[in-house]
């Protein structure tokens, strides 16, 4: 019984798809994401800086998990890879807002002379 | 422990493939949160403003599905349920992003159409301030041009006023060489001696009379001044009868003159018998001075 998981068990990792290496480049994209998402403006727009926050914590997960549970791991990086990058598109979008709600007062004020 | 795990997955991979997991229980909550964020982003300005992103949500969302419907309960799936909620998020900001990029380029338009609108106007209100400008350089110019024609006739007027003076000096030292000329509040006056100009009691001009009065006359002519004759006799005699003999030698003088070209209209005559001696008519001499014949040319009026 032994000697046939023994033999059983590179097959079964096989059929799975092999041992799941750990999500080294996929964290470092995160890492890039985070600081163009902080050099983006997220942390002074509340909403974006949730969101900036959450994929810390996800990235804190996954670094625990490293080694351990490769596979949660690399879920985690990549969770924390999109909330990084909406936090980014949600900085963007307030200042791009913000731009143009200023470029309307623009036009009113030139109205106005 | 690994291999229990993996074990685990395997089971579930096996499962998969018999199509029994996950599909009887409820969704959990962030993949119907997914689902919802998914459903808002296609039917928002996301589908036509970032189509890329929208597509990118709907295929995580599908891998959760498949996830949900093979694994249930790996903690992975939920992973999967929150990215595709993320990336229906991301596909509405930047959505949000393109719109309002659109709106502030709109503005910019609008904008350089109220300046240009503006410009324009200005530019009218200049156009017009030219106008005007040019008006007022126009009729300064021709104030200006009236000042100088003014000018130009004063200056006229003047050097008229100065040849008539200087001709009117002319004629006087010409007069002055026959007669006595001076001048008082009337004018200036001509002073003819009576024994001159008449023999006595007479009032018809002596010859020699003549002479004098046409070189008067030559001297006088053409100055366009209004002049009066005035006949004087000394107290010899009644004075009705010094009043008709002056008035008689004034209008013979007066008469020889219009004959020599003095306009009839700005001469005339009048005769003052006695009443203004310049001697006592004490003494011959006296007497002989009173009789006489004054041409008095007025200034001219002007």
């Amino acid at each position: 019984m032994r000697i046939l998981l023994m033999t059983a068990f590179p097959v079964l990792l096989m059929a799975c798809g092999g041992t799941i290496p750990p999500p080294n480049e996929e964290w470092s994209a995160a890492q890039a994401d985070l600081g163009r998402a902080e050099s983006g403006g997220a942390p002074s727009v509340p909403d974006a800086k949730l969101h900036l926050q959450l994929a810390q914590e996800d990235l804190q997960k996954s670094k625990a998990l490293m080694d351990q549970d490769n596979q949660r791991a690399a879920s985690l990086v990549a969770l924390a890879r999109v909330e990084a990058q909406l936090a980014l598109s949600i900085a963007k979008a307030t200042q791009a807002q913000a731009e143009a709600q200023k470029a309307q007062q623009d036009v009113q004020k030139a109205k106005g002379n | 422990m690994n291999f229990t795990r993996v074990s685990i997955l395997c089971l579930h991979l096996g499962l998969v493939g018999l199509g029994a997991c996950g599909g009887d229980r409820p969704a959990p909550k962030s993949l119907l949160d997914a689902r919802n964020e998914l459903a808002t982003a296609k039917s928002g300005p996301a589908m036509r403003l970032d189509p890329t992103d929208v597509h990118e949500a709907e295929l995580a969302l599908q891998k959760a599905e498949q996830a949900w419907s093979n694994a249930p309960d790996e903690a992975s799936t939920l992973d999967l349920a929150v990215i595709a909620q993320r990336k229906a998020q991301i596909a509405e900001a930047e959505a949000a992003v393109l719109k309002a990029q659109q709106d502030t380029e709109a503005s910019k338009r609008d904008l350089q159409g109220v300046m240009a609108s503006q410009l324009n106007a200005a530019r009218g209100q200049l156009d017009q301030t030219k106008q005007v400008l040019n008006k007022t350089q126009e009729s300064l110019n021709k104030t200006q041009e009236q000042l100088q024609a003014e000018q130009a006739a004063a200056i006229e007027q003047r050097k008229k006023l100065a040849d008539l003076e200087a001709k009117l000096k002319d004629a006087r030292d010409t007069i002055a060489k026959i007669a006595a000329v001076k001048d008082d509040d009337r004018g200036m006056v001509i002073t003819l001696q009576g024994e001159v100009l008449f023999a006595t009691g007479k009032w018809d001009l002596k010859a020699g009379a003549m002479a004098k009065l046409d070189q008067i006359a030559d001297a006088l002519r053409g100055k366009e001044q209004p002049m009066v004759v005035f006949g004087f006799t000394d107290n010899v005699g009644t004075r009705d009868n010094n009043m008709e003999l002056s008035q008689r030698r004034a209008a013979s003088v007066r008469d020889y003159l219009v004959s020599k070209g003095i306009p009839q209209d700005l001469i005339s005559a009048q005769g003052k018998g006695p009443d203004a001696p310049i001697a006592e008519n004490t003494s011959i001499e006296g007497r002989a001075a009173n009789r006489r014949v004054e041409i008095v040319v007025q200034p001219k009026k002007s």
